[in-house]
């Protein structure tokens, strides 16, 4: 196990007694989190290498219909000098401290734990989308099969368990780190005091909660550049 | 576009408003508008137009009725719309919205029944089963002038609220820099109006006197219409809406917003101004309050929030792309013949 898992799971003792006496989440409660801890997570891009691992396993975890996706990897091309390469930038929800697509909801269905996720109640959305519009992220989709907003839940379920969120799991490079932010001690929060992270749309001013190391600033708020050749949504490839 | 940056893989999120909602926005525009116009010969007593009122109140109120329809479709959990009134969100447009939509086709239910009381009456005279039914609608059938006048106060309020909230519902998400100015609510409600107007149009008939009226209510509208947009693009309403705005007309969608400038403002602009070809202006003033939504609506979606280029704007052919947009259509059309039959035939009318 690498250092940010051993830190992560010293950091969810706290989480695990905590939930050990919260009342269990019944389908109709919603789940509170631990106002202790933090949630957030930290990306190294230098480790990335753009295989989409994660984007499967994610998919793979919370059955996202063919086509829509929780979290993906954008690749792109950057030129310097006429001298290009590589660039990946894994995008998956933010939970943003300060996040839009709550206050828009017209049925209180979108809602942040006090551990700082943020989650849809899908029994009470109703599916009006005015959240994913308000999202500067593009974090949020209309699941096709349920007809109520969705997105990434940091693995919400498994982190109650006391496991890592799926795409952090399988990360081929170890690039995602997940952790409590409040702890000084966890990978996450070391990460952040020993490097230079940089968050996605600052201007946004929602305060997100996944960083990055190595982010070029090209890529930082709206990318403007060449589009690919071929856009296709994965259901059209497979049809 | 800057070369050095090469996108490799993209992906888009499909859009998450549908065709629904700008048949809806369209709709409710348009009864939003016609209503307006009622309000000089029906409720303030400034104009004597009374047919150029009866031509608008009919279309405020088929629009109206067809509107609540289009708005449940575009849920996509439509079964469960009770939700908005459980568990309402002081702080979302979207919440005050489900208030202010009953409210409005409510009073204005009230507000055309107040004004098509003596209409009904005539009507119930006829044998046969429309008769019937007018003769249950009509009540006494006695005119109510003060009762339509201060029903038609309330119903203005209810308007304006319903024009304030599908308007600010829009320009709050300053996500779609698009969507975020402040002169979108007015867009909304000058295509609207001219939108009414164009559609009144076509349901008043052959007579001068309303045609006048209309025409100059038709102008107006789309004269502001271009000022606004106008000032929109000039960055009145700040410079990041403007930029999409005018990124927009030039870069993602140069050919519909030529369209829509050409056949959906400037020529019912002039036809209207030289009163000229009534049914025409009509028509293409629908069209230019309904291609303004759709360019707004379905290519604002394609803009990618955070990626490189332009998604498209892709209809489906089912139910949630051209036959939602038939069927609300359609819908409207069954409530105009259900309303007019039990009318008198618009020559009978008094001017
Ligand atoms: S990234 Fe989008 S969906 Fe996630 S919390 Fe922020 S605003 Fe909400
Ligand atoms: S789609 Fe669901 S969660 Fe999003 S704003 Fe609408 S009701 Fe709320």
């Amino acid at each position: 196990m690498d250092t940010s898992r051993r830190n992560f799971f010293k950091g969810i003792a706290v989480g695990a007694a905590a939930t050990a006496v919260a009342p269990s989440h019944a389908a109709t409660e919603r789940p509170t989190g631990d106002s202790r801890q933090r949630w957030g997570m930290v990306i190294d891009l230098r480790r990335c290498i753009g295989c989409q691992a994660c984007t499967v396993a994610c998919g793979t975890e919370n059955r996202t219909p063919l086509g829509s996706y929780r979290t993906v990897v954008s690749q792109y091309e950057l030129s310097e000098g006429g001298r290009p390469r590589r660039a990946v930038l894994p995008r998956l929800c933010n939970h943003c401290e300060d996040p839009p697509c709550i206050p828009v909801c017209p049925v209180d269905a979108t809602f942040q734990r006090a551990d700082g996720i943020v989650l849809v109640d899908n029994t009470r959305c109703v599916g009006c989308g005015y959240c994913v519009q308000a999202c500067p992220y593009d974090a949020r989709f209309i699941n096709a099969e349920t007809g109520t907003a969705d997105k990434c839940t940091f693995c919400a379920h498994r982190v109650d368990a006391g496991l890592l969120p799926a795409c952090v799991e399988t990360c081929v490079g170890g690039a995602r780190v997940f952790g409590d932010l409040n702890d000084p001690k966890t990978a996450v929060s070391q990460l952040i005091a020993e490097h230079r992270v940089s968050r996605l749309n600052e201007q946004a001013g929602t305060e997100p909660q996944v960083r990055y190391i190595g982010l070029d600033g090209r890529l930082q708020s709206k990318v403007e550049g060449v589009p690919a050749p071929l856009r296709a949504s994965l259901e059209e490839v497979m049809s | 576009m800057n070369p050095e940056v090469l996108q490799l893989t993209g992906f888009s999120q499909q859009p998450a408003w549908l065709p629904w909602a700008v048949q809806y926005f369209f709709i409710i525009g348009l009864s939003v508008g016609a209503f307006l116009i009622t309000l000089p010969a029906y409720v303030l007593r400034w104009s004597p137009d009374q047919r150029a009122a009866r031509a608008a109140l009919l279309v405020a109120l088929t629009t109206g009725l067809a509107a609540p329809v289009a708005l449940l479709a575009d849920l996509h959990q439509p079964d469960r719309f009770w939700h908005f009134y459980a568990f309402g969100q002081a702080g979302s447009w979207m919440a005050w919205g489900s208030f202010f939509l009953p409210a409005y086709v409510g009073l204005l239910t009230l507000y055309g029944w107040l004004a098509l009381r003596p209409e009904l009456a005539q009507r119930a005279r006829d044998p046969g089963p429309v008769g019937r039914v007018a003769g249950l609608l009509a009540g006494s059938g006695v005119e109510l002038p003060r009762a339509r006048r201060s029903v038609g106060w309330v119903t203005a309020v209810a308007a304006a609220l319903v024009a304030l909230y599908t308007g600010a519902e829009v320009a709050v998400v300053a996500a779609r820099p698009l969507w975020h100015s402040a002169l979108l609510p007015v867009v909304y409600l000058t295509t609207g109006i001219a939108g009414g107007a164009g559609l009144a149009l076509l349901f008043v008939g052959r007579f001068e006197t309303p045609r006048r009226t209309l025409f100059r209510w038709l102008w107006a509208a789309l004269a502001l219409t271009g000022l606004t947009v106008l000032a929109w693009m000039l960055g009145v309403s700040g410079s990041g809406t403007a930029h999409a705005l005018l990124r927009l007309a030039t870069e993602y969608r140069p050919v519909s917003f030529g369209l829509w400038l050409l056949f959906g403002l400037l020529l019912p602009l002039v036809l209207a101004w030289f009163h000229r070809a009534p049914i025409a202006a009509g028509l293409l003033a629908i069209s230019g309050a309904w291609m303004w939504r759709w360019e707004i609506f379905m290519a604002g979606q394609g803009i990618p929030k955070n990626d490189v280029g332009f998604y498209g704007v892709h209809l489906s052919l089912g139910p949630e792309g051209l036959l939602g947009i038939v069927g609300t259509l359609g819908l409207w059309v069954l409530i105009a013949l259900a309303l007019t039959a039990l009318l008198r035939p618009t020559a009978n009318v008094q001017g």
